[in-house]
């Protein structure tokens, strides 16, 4: 049995992913949230979530896909390569990387 | 963990500590399970009319919610013994409360059974339930039974789950509006076992990915189960082969995230 | 049953019908709607956000120590509650009861939440919650949840109902009632938090008497079996009480010695189960603690057609 193992307060001996770090010295931008209506969090963080509406759905510079359970992170300032952000709907810690095509995207940091 | 007010704050922010203590919280749980169904007494608006259903229609949707409780009963047997197996209190809490969502998954799809005229729900179930689902449920609890902690959530929140919120998502896209929304819910709980289940898995293997050796063997005895018995859904569904949803993809990314494709 | 014996089958229809929407009220909608969405509401970690624990309780070292002490037997008995009902699901003959478990399951796991939190509050570092767990756990508390775990892992439905359900949860609705009567006056943070559980106290002793009465008349063979599991488990909480009331209780004491030189006295007209707690001893606290918990022990057993075993009492 691997309960002896324990994940949370063991060190995390992960290597964050290579996140293609952009050497981007414009000031970033910010942004003012509002309600999605995305109703699966706690109602403090639910402006920081939104539903995916499928392809066609165009992401904002502060928006990025969560992989795992394909909800919208959002964040108040523009994100970038290298930029940390949590998908509290299903509890996983994400690096924000850039896709060879340009976009940004999320990866899972175990 | 203060600042929330604070205009310039943001979850992103937290230390990873902070954030697993706010979402693997009973806490965190309640709050969200109140967003979605706070005005939903048995996972849909009861002022919503109810379809009429042509017999075989009604036949159909009986199948598939058996299918369902047999699922989502074999979850909740499973996550109430991962409770004792979890190695750490915040684990054992994020798991109790799956159990809580896996008992409201079999309530409220039985109860939909009965509304729809099933007087012996169990009968129902016993004799529509597809074999290869409750072979995967033998599979499954066996894990559990023998302190398998990482096979039973690699099992359970990964395959199961990642599954389950497919053909979900799909049936709810087709289905009636009272089923409809009760699947919406069930889908907004399940977004949080299969991430909990990545997660954990994620940072085992980080440590550990000789395990992967054993988690693979158990990937190829129990795929072909899951994806039998889902793929018998779309049947039930009323589609053709090639009208099948890819049930796999999602699956398959998360497979491949954890290492385990090969 | 005879088919010869209308009034027999028809009461018996009855019963089974009122059984079925008995136990309905036992459901996952049931819980949301009275637990989180009722008397939960509003709090954070069973308590008002604007509650804390009193200034001089974190000053007063002793009295500060005797509440981590208190504390920890709570966590440890809630950890036990948690393994023994989310284990009991999957024995479970039907499932209604595994959904009530499940509901269960989760009131275990709050409680755990909140009396580790109640730990932090108390100055315990979060790095330090679970080594402080091992070090204070009293040992008999430990011996007491290992003899229902075991019942549990060998899927012993009915052993494991009583043991936790009638037992354990029998002697967690007297402390708490016991240590809430003794905080309303000076400490509404934790008088709130016991509130809470102790409401959820109430369906779990509930579903322990309702479920369990019908399956012992079903399989009288396991009395014998239960009774030595509850003799058992009633001598290890005697041992527990006994020497925490030696221990923390002494510091308790002193420390209420303290409060009542600065002319405060908050246990002032409090009383519990007849015994005045301004001028009540620990000693004489343990007895009346003990009565009480054994008398329920006795009522609620007998209810379901148990002979309650009176247990050895404690060097």
């Amino acid at each position: 049995m691997s309960a002896e193992f324990n994940p949370v307060t063991a060190t995390d001996t992960v290597t964050v992913p290579d996140t293609g770090l952009d050497e981007d010295d414009t000031p970033r931008r910010y942004y003012d949230l509002d309600e999605t209506g995305f109703r699966e969090v706690p109602k403090r963080w639910r402006k920081f979530y939104r539903h995916w509406q499928g392809p066609g759905d165009e992401l904002a510079p502060n928006e990025v896909i969560c992989p795992v359970c394909k909800v919208v992170i959002r964040s108040r300032r523009e994100l970038r390569p290298g930029d940390r952000v949590y998908c509290m709907p299903c509890m996983s810690r994400l690096v924000v990387v850039r896709h060879p095509d340009g976009h940004l995207e999320a990866e899972v940091v175990y | 963990m203060g600042g929330a007010d604070d205009e310039a704050w943001e979850p992103h922010l937290l230390e990873e500590d902070d954030f697993l203590r706010e979402v693997q919280s009973f806490s965190f749980w309640f709050e969200a399970v109140e967003g979605y169904l706070e005005d939903r007494p048995m996972g849909f608006d009861p002022d919503l009319t109810d379809t009429h259903f042509e017999p075989a229609e009604r036949e159909q949707l009986i199948t598939l919610l058996a299918n369902y409780c047999v699922g989502e009963t074999a979850a909740l047997e499973a996550s109430s013994g991962l409770v004792r197996l979890a190695a750490n209190n915040r684990s054992q809490i994020f798991m109790a409360t799956q159990a809580a969502d896996e008992a409201r998954h079999v309530e409220v799809f039985r109860r939909r059974l009965a509304a729809l005229g099933v007087s012996d729900v169990d009968e129902v179930i016993a004799t529509r339930a597809n074999p290869a689902l409750i072979e995967f449920r033998r599979h499954l609890l066996a894990f559990v039974d023998e302190g398998q902690w990482d096979l039973a959530v690699f099992a359970q929140n990964v395959l199961l789950e990642t599954m389950e919120d497919t053909v979900f998502r799909f049936h709810q896209s087709t289905a009636d509006p009272v089923t409809a929304q009760i699947l919406e819910g069930v889908v907004a709980d399940e977004r949080r076992h299969l991430g909990f289940g990545e997660n954990d898995l994620g940072r085992r293997l980080a440590r550990d990915p000789a395990r992967r050796h054993d988690l693979a063997q158990v990937r190829m005895d129990l795929d072909p189960l899951v994806l039998n018995s889902f793929e018998a859904t779309y049947r039930d569904l009323g589609l053709r082969r090639d009208e099948f949803p890819d049930l796999g993809r999602s699956y398959l990314e998360a497979v491949e995230r954890l290492g385990l494709d090969t | 049953m005879s088919a010869r014996d209308p009034g027999t089958e028809r009461g018996s229809e009855i019963q089974g019908v009122l059984m079925a929407d008995f136990l309905s009220q036992y459901s996952i909608q049931r819980w949301l709607e009275m637990c989180p969405q009722g008397y939960l509401d509003g709090t954070v970690y069973g308590h008002d956000p604007d509650e804390t624990e009193p200034e001089e309780l974190l000053e007063i070292g002793s009295l500060r120590e005797a509440s981590i002490a208190v504390t920890v037997q709570l966590i440890a008995g809630e950890r036990c509650a948690l393994a023994a009902s989310s284990g009991l699901i999957n024995h479970a003959p039907d499932d209604m009861s595994k959904t009530f478990l499940a509901t269960q399951t989760l009131d275990e796991a709050r409680h755990v939440e909140i009396f580790t939190q109640r730990l932090i509050d108390l100055g315990v570092k979060r790095e330090d919650v679970n080594s402080t767990v091992a070090d204070l756990a009293n040992p008999n508390l430990v011996r007491f949840a290992e003899v229902l775990l075991e019942k549990v892992s060998s899927g012993d439905f009915v052993a494991g109902v009583v043991g936790q359900n009638i037992i354990l949860e029998g002697m967690a609705f007297s402390v708490f009632e016991m240590l809430q009567a003794a905080s309303a006056g000076n400490n509404p943070k934790f008088a709130q938090t016991l509130a809470g559980t102790i409401a959820d106290e109430r369906r779990h002793v509930g579903f322990g008497e309702n479920s369990i009465g019908g399956l012992i008349r079903q399989h009288p063979e396991k009395r014998a079996e239960v009774e030595k599991m509850q003799a058992e488990m009633a001598y290890y909480m005697l041992a527990t009480f006994t020497e925490m009331f030696s221990d923390a209780g002494t510091r308790m004491e002193e420390a209420k010695q303290l409060a009542m030189a600065k002319g405060e006295n908050p246990m002032e007209g409090v009383s519990w189960h007849g015994a005045d707690l301004a001028t009540v001893t620990p000693s004489e606290m343990e007895a009346v603690l003990a009565d009480t918990v054994l008398g329920e022990f006795k009522t609620r057993l007998g209810r379901i057609g148990i002979d309650y075993q009176t247990p050895k009492v404690p060097a």
